[in-house]
Parts: C-alpha cells; sequence; structure tokens
C-alpha cells in the first residue's frame, strides 16, 4: 500500500494544437501525503494547472506516459462510471475564477455534488444535504446569502461558495488551482484562513499558484518549472 | 436530479427558449390549421353527400329501372335497409321569371324527379328546405329581425315538402338556393330577396327536359311551367347552384318514363287499325336512393341491395306478366354514396394528404429551428457543461439536460401551437368575414399613433446612443406604418369562394387526429433537434470547457 494519498510519476504530456506539438509536462512527478498541504508553484506556462487537471482526473486525454495513483490505485484504469465518482467524492476542485452556475442560487451551487451524487434518491438525501451544504455556508459568513445568483456577490463571497461546493461531499483531497489569483490581497488572505482551517480538520490540499507568498502558507511546496519538478 | 433542476433553470431564467417554443408553436399552428380546414372541408363534403345521396345508389340512367315499386318493396323489406326511395335525375333548361320583357335568362339545371315523402326519409329532405318558419323561439331569437322567415308560415314548408303549391293544387318545383340570382347571402349566412319582387317562392319557372330513348336518341323536348314552392339549400355550392326538384310524376311524364302500354310493333295491324298490346310499359326511373338503419355500415348495405337486386331481377324474368324485364345485376351501378362521389372527394382526399406530406417539412423547420437555437445555448453553457463534469457529472447526465430541455420546449411549444390553431380555426369564418370587409378607421388610426410612438422612441434612443433600442423602436416603427397604410388600403378581399370549394363557409372544427400527431411530431423533431447539441455537450472535454472564452 503506498503511503501517498494521491501521487503522479514521470507525466508527460504534449498537447496538441494543430500541427504545433507544445510539450505541457516533462516527467513531473507529484506526491501528496494524507493531510497534507502541498502548494504547486511555478510560472505561467510551466504545466502547473495541467498537472492539477491530472490530478483530478478533469484532463481525461491520454498522458504521454506516466500516471497518477489514488490511495495506491492507478486512476488510469477507472471506467467512466468511476471517473465521475472519483471527481464527485474523491477530489474537490476550486478555481481562479469560481466557476459557478449563475442560473443556481448560492446554496444549489453548494449542493450540486451532492445533487450529481444523489441521482435519483435526491428527494430522500435533500434534507441531510441541505442542512450540511447551510452549516458549510454558514462557517463561510454565507447564511445570509443562501438565496441570491452568483452576479449578486462579490469575488470574495464567490470563491467562498465554490469553496463550499468543493467541500460538499466531504472529499479527501481539495484541488485549487489559483483561488486567490482573483482576489485582492486582504480578500485573498481569508479563502485561505478558511482552507487552512479545513486543512487543519485533515483535508489534505493541492494548490497552484504563481504567488510564493500563498505558496508559504502550504506545508510543502512543489515548484514546477518547464513541466518538470524544479526542486 | 440536478438534470431536470438545471434544464427547468434554464427553461425559466432566459428568453432563447420562449423564442423557440414561438417558433415550434408557429410551426405547429400552421400545420393544424391547414389540415383542419382539408380535414373540415372533406367531413361537410362527405356529410353533405350522405345526406344528399342515402347510403346506397342504384342507378341505371338512360333506360331507366322498370318495376321499381317492387324493387323499392324488397329493399324496404331487407334488415339493413331503413328506407328506399325513387329518383330521376337528368339535366333541363329552366327560364327564369327575370329581368322584365320577353327576354328572361334561361339556366342549365340538374333535375332531380323525387317522390318527396320517401325521399325525405332517405335524405333529410325538409332539413334542406330553406324557406320556413324558425322551428323554436329560441331559433327565432338567433336570427336577424329583418329575416324574411320570420314572416313565414308553415304552408311554404309544406309546400316543398310535397311538391305541390297548395292554393292551385298545381305540381311545383324547388331551387337550389344559387340557382337563380334572385337570393343574396347576408353576413350571417341567411339570405333575403335581392329584391322584394324577386322571392322565388311567388314566382314560376318554364322547364324543359329532353326525353333520351332506350337506344340514346333525343325526343322532342318537353316543357312545362312550374310555379316554384320552395328553395332548398345543401350547403354545397355546386348542388345549390345548379339542383332543381320536381314531383317524380311530372319528370316521368316529361321523359316519358312513365307507365303506358306495349305495343307489337312487328305484327300486323288489329282490324280497327290498332296494333296489337303485348303488355304494359312501366314507369321508370333512373335511380333509387337507399338509408341504412343506424349501425348499418353503407358497404353492409351495398352487398344486402346487391343480392336483393338479384332476386328481384330474376322474379321479373320468372313473372310471364312482366314483357319488360329488370336489367342484369352485373350492369347495374350499385354503389355506395362515397363511391358514386368518388370523383368529387378523391380529389380532396389526394389533396390533403398532399397537403399533410407537404407541410410535414415543417417538422423539420422545427428540428432545424431547435437546433440552430440550441446549438448556441450549448456554446453558451460550454462552461456550465465543464463546472458539471468536474463536480462529477456523466455525459449521460449532460446529454439528459438538454434533451429534457427540447422535450420540454417541443411540448409547450406544440401545446401553444395546438391552442392557437384552435383559436384560429374556431374564429375562421370571423376572421374571413374581418378580412373580407373594409378595415375601420381606428384600426389603421391607431397603427400610426403607435407608429409615430415608436419612432419618438426611436429618436430617443437615437439621442441617448443606444443601438439596439433604436432599431427595436424603428422596426416596430416602420412595421406599423406599413400595416396602417395597408389597413388604410383595405377594401376586403373573398379568400374562401364559395364556387371553387363547394361550401359557403369555411369548415372550423379542429382535426384532433391531425393536431395529436402534429404536436407528437413536434416534440419528437424537437428533441432530434435537440440531442446534436446535447450530444456535442456531452462529448466537450471538462478542461477544455472551463477554459472555453
Amino acid at each position: 500500500m503506498s503511503k501517498f494519498l494521491l501521487e503522479a510519476k514521470e507525466l508527460r504530456k504534449t498537447y496538441h494544437l494543430g500541427r504545433v506539438k507544445v510539450p505541457v509536462l516533462r516527467g513531473a512527478s507529484f506526491t501528496l501525503e494524507q493531510g497534507e498541504w502541498v502548494a504547486i508553484l511555478g510560472s505561467s506556462g510551466s504545466g502547473k494547472s495541467t498537472l492539477l487537471h491530472l490530478l483530478g482526473l478533469l484532463d481525461e486525454c491520454d498522458v504521454d506516459s506516466g500516471g497518477v495513483w489514488f490511495d495506491g490505485k492507478p486512476v488510469a484504469d477507472l471506467k467512466f462510471s468511476a471517473r465521475n465518482a472519483y471527481r464527485n467524492q474523491s477530489v474537490g476542485f476550486v478555481f481562479q475564477f469560481y466557476h459557478l452556475l449563475p442560473e443556481l442560487s448560492v446554496l444549489e451551487n453548494a449542493l450540486l455534488p451532492n445533487m450529481v451524487n444523489a441521482g435519483m434518491n435526491w428527494f430522500s438525501k435533500r434534507a441531510q444535504a441541505q442542512q450540511h451544504a447551510t452549516e458549510l455556508l454558514d462557517a463561510f459568513g454565507l447564511s445570509h446569502r443562501l438565496t441570491h445568483r452568483p452576479a449578486e456577490l462579490s469575488g470574495g463571497e464567490r470563491q467562498r461558495v465554490a469553496i463550499a461546493r468543493a467541500l460538499a461531499n466531504q472529499p479527501r483531497v481539495l484541488l485549487a488551482d489559483e483561488p486567490t489569483g482573483n482576489l485582492d490581497t486582504k480578500t485573498g488572505g481569508e479563502i485561505l484562513d478558511l482552507i487552512a482551517a479545513k486543512h487543519r480538520k485533515g483535508l489534505s490540499i493541492a494548490m497552484v499558484t504563481h504567488d510564493p507568498a500563498v505558496a508559504a502558507r502550504a506545508d510543502r511546496v512543489v515548484k514546477l518549472v518547464d513541466g518538470c519538478v524544479a526542486q | 436530479m440536478y438534470p431536470v433542476q438545471l434544464a427547468n433553470r434554464y427553461l425559466t431564467s432566459r428568453i432563447i427558449p420562449l423564442i423557440a417554443v414561438a417558433a415550434v408553436a408557429l410551426c405547429v399552428a400552421l400545420v393544424v390549421i391547414v389540415v383542419s380546414v382539408m380535414s373540415g372541408f372533406l367531413d361537410m363534403l362527405r356529410a353533405s353527400g350522405r345526406t344528399l345521396m342515402g347510403d346506397v345508389v342504384i342507378s341505371y340512367p338512360i333506360r331507366g329501372i322498370p318495376w321499381y315499386e317492387q324493387l323499392i318493396d324488397t329493399i324496404e323489406k331487407l334488415p339493413e335497409a331503413q328506407a328506399a326511395t325513387p329518383l330521376i335525375d337528368t339535366y333541363g333548361l329552366v327560364r327564369m321569371p327575370y329581368p322584365d320583357g320577353s327576354e328572361k335568362e334561361v339556366v342549365t339545371a340538374n333535375v332531380w324527379g323525387i317522390e318527396p315523402q320517401s325521399f325525405n326519409r332517405v335524405t333529410d329532405f325538409s332539413k334542406a328546405l330553406y324557406w320556413k318558419p324558425p322551428a323554436s323561439p329560441e331559433a327565432a331569437a338567433s336570427m336577424s329581425p329583418d329575416d324574411l322567415r320570420l314572416k313565414l308560415s308553415d304552408k311554404i314548408l309544406n309546400d316543398g315538402l310535397n311538391l305541390v303549391k297548395s292554393d292551385t293544387g298545381e305540381p311545383g318545383l324547388v331551387l337550389g338556393m344559387h340557382v337563380s340570382i334572385a337570393n343574396e347571402r347576408m353576413r350571417n349566412g341567411s339570405y333575403r330577396p335581392r329584391y322584394p319582387q324577386w322571392f322565388m317562392p311567388k314566382q314560376s319557372v318554364t322547364l324543359t327536359l329532353v326525353p333520351i330513348s332506350a337506344k340514346g336518341t333525343i325526343a322532342e323536348p318537353r316543357e312545362r311551367v312550374f310555379p316554384v314552392v320552395n328553395e332548398f339549400k345543401s350547403g354545397v355550392y355546386q348542388i345549390d347552384k345548379n339542383r332543381v326538384m320536381i314531383s317524380l310524376d311530372e319528370a316521368q311524364k316529361l321523359l316519358r318514363m312513365d307507365a303506358g302500354t306495349l305495343y307489337d310493333m312487328q305484327a300486323p295491324p288489329n282490324a280497327d287499325g290498332s296494333l296489337p298490346v303485348l303488355g304494359t310499359s312501366p314507369a321508370k326511373v333512373s335511380k333509387i336512393l337507399v338509408r341504412a338503419k343506424p349501425g348499418v355500415t353503407p358497404d353492409q348495405l351495398q352487398t344486402a341491395v346487391f343480392a336483393a337486386y338479384e332476386k328481384f331481377a330474376y322474379d321479373v324474368a320468372a313473372d310471364p306478366s312482366k314483357v319488360i324485364k329488370a336489367p342484369r345485376v352485373d350492369s347495374m351501378n350499385i354503389l355506395t354514396w362515397e363511391q358514386h362521389l368518388r370523383d368529387l372527394i378523391a380529389p380532396v382526399e389526394k389533396e390533403r394528404e398532399m397537403m399533410r406530406i407537404l407541410f410535414s417539412i415543417v417538422y423539420l423547420v422545427c428540428a432545424g429551428l431547435v437546433l440552430s437555437i440550441f446549438w448556441a445555448i450549448v456554446q453558451e453553457k460550454t462552461r456550465d457543461v465543464g463546472i458539471l463534469r468536474s463536480v462529477g457529472a456523466s455525459r449521460f447526465g449532460i446529454l439528459w439536460i438538454f434533451l429534457q430541455y427540447g422535450l420540454v420546449i417541443g411540448a409547450i411549444g406544440g401545446l401553444c401551437g395546438v391552442g392557437l390553431g384552435w383559436l384560429v380555426i374556431h374564429n375562421i369564418n370571423f376572421i374571413h368575414e374581418t378580412i373580407g370587409q373594409d378595415a375601420p378607421a381606428w384600426s389603421y388610426i391607431a397603427s400610426f399613433i403607435i407608429a409615430a410612438i415608436s419612432f419618438a422612441m426611436s429618436v430617443r434612443g437615437m439621442t441617448t446612443g443606444v443601438v439596439l433600442s433604436t432599431l427595436l423602436w424603428s422596426v416596430l416603427g416602420f412595421t406599423l406604418a406599413l400595416v396602417g397604410v395597408g389597413l388604410m388600403l383595405h377594401r376586403g378581399t373573398l379568400i374562401w369562394d364559395p364556387s371553387v370549394y363547394y361550401f359557403a363557409t369555411i369548415p372550423d372544427q379542429v382535426d384532433w387526429f391531425t393536431a395529436i400527431i402534429t404536436w407528437c411530431g413536434a416534440v419528437i423533431f424537437s428533441v432530434l433537434g435537440a440531442s446534436i447539441p446535447a450530444a456535442k455537450a456531452a462529448d466537450i472535454h471538462p478542461v477544455r470547457a472551463l477554459r472555453y472564452e
């Protein structure tokens, strides 16, 4: 059994833009232990977001070589439904631009992973999920915003909703892609405080950032340069 | 449940679905209106045909059917038959009482010699007679106060039913409502004499018929003056324009089809110079109309009548006292009313089917509209698809969101279309009447006023620099100005010409079978139209969807 919760080994990935081949990852490896917060630091185009997407199975295209293991098992072997379940329950995503559904309210956005997970049993599971999501949003200071649409929220509030959504199904890993990149320093700091609080309760975090100050909040920093781990 | 919730939100929070619903509704309404009018037209044709012909028609036109009374007795004893009536169907000339002077108008007419009582049992003739007092106080209340029928007594109805002018005992004639030019049709469907002195039941006409021998040669024409005792309105314009009715006896006399003595032309004369008598030449008719008992189909009755005629022909052939024999069954035309009117009904049926097929293209329009609208929606919602995939939504879940979207648009649009179709069909005669009149002054004045307001708003848009507002108000202003000019110049247009479409009114019943089929088609093709963009959405790579700009 691997001691790592999430592991990437020698990942090589090339994007094909028409006839042009763009190598993004050139043998990048990464490990995340249970309860660890790792920051992936790198400049723009270094491949840090691609690495995060491969870790979270958001990028379903084949890698050139290497692989990702979750809890010691290769995720490449997962079938379609298991990949969906992995994204739904094992990991939670937080994006730089929040990516909330504009037609849904704050509460509904936060409940989205629960709704996807429950399928046709949603009505029987709704009350419990709603209670959990409300508590989470309350803890994030959004209890007065439950029925608001994302367009009615500030950037910091939107990101808090996005974090609440990512944690809705109590995943083991939070994958955050520049979660403060679109926020001012003060609001960014508040968001990091929220993430840190969840980390203290045992949540494993892989966070992509280009800001060394943000990376400094993590337990460990992995620096990515031109698709390779630098340290 | 998220596909249902999201499809619901997408439907209720944007204007694009409303445009798609409106497009589907218009397509469905178009099909429902056109096919319903065609179906109604066909139904009216059939109903009128059956009312006028009974269920089965036996015909032997030139030589006529001898011993028809015996045949009718045989038929009326059939368990399938309710009543039968003899008929002479021929053509003649009617000399009208107008204009003043010696040069009167002469019209060609389809002349029916009928036995009024039995004819009424087979064809509801009494209902077709137009000049009669209202049947009830309610019917009287629904008539216009100046309707001439309010002043009539039962005498005119009875004269028409008996084909006799009761004052004088003369045999009378009933004209189709449009045979003469004396009747003017009012907007409410009633008639009144064009001039008071032109009330036809107070006039007489001269009918000329041409007897035709069994060998097909024409004998000397015979004419007779008939007082007009009533007029009838079948609802079928071609019949009301051409047909007149006289009593069977008079028709037989004029056409030399009445009973007479049959002489042996080959034998030497008797001592007194007369020819030896062979027997009796019976009176003849050219047709016998038969009505089925309730629950008996025309086809069942036709089979029974065919067998009855065979027996009748056999009995006549076996009777030595009957010198004139009945025609063999295989030389007779024994047809259901639908077969008899096949030449009239078949082209209309074909036209309706052609319309159905042609208008099925509308389904493709539906699918194309939904496809293009959904293509735009999927483009707009690409990032949402990425978000959903990032929280674990399956490809099928994404597909189902957009298919549901299409399903709901098809279902609601289809329902609205059926509703709109019903509304138009239900009021189609009112709409036609309105189009047939000059537009009221208030309508174009209102159009011009609203157009002026729109132009003012457009100028306001220009001054504030808002292009969309300026454009929309300008388009509205120009459209309403054009509508206003159109209304001002409108002088009434006759679209439904009864001389072309047989009936004086446009059918106003929805063909529900077509409506349901069209609704189903709209739903299916809307889902089909949505399926390609939905599949495209389901196939979007999560990362690319999230990065979509």
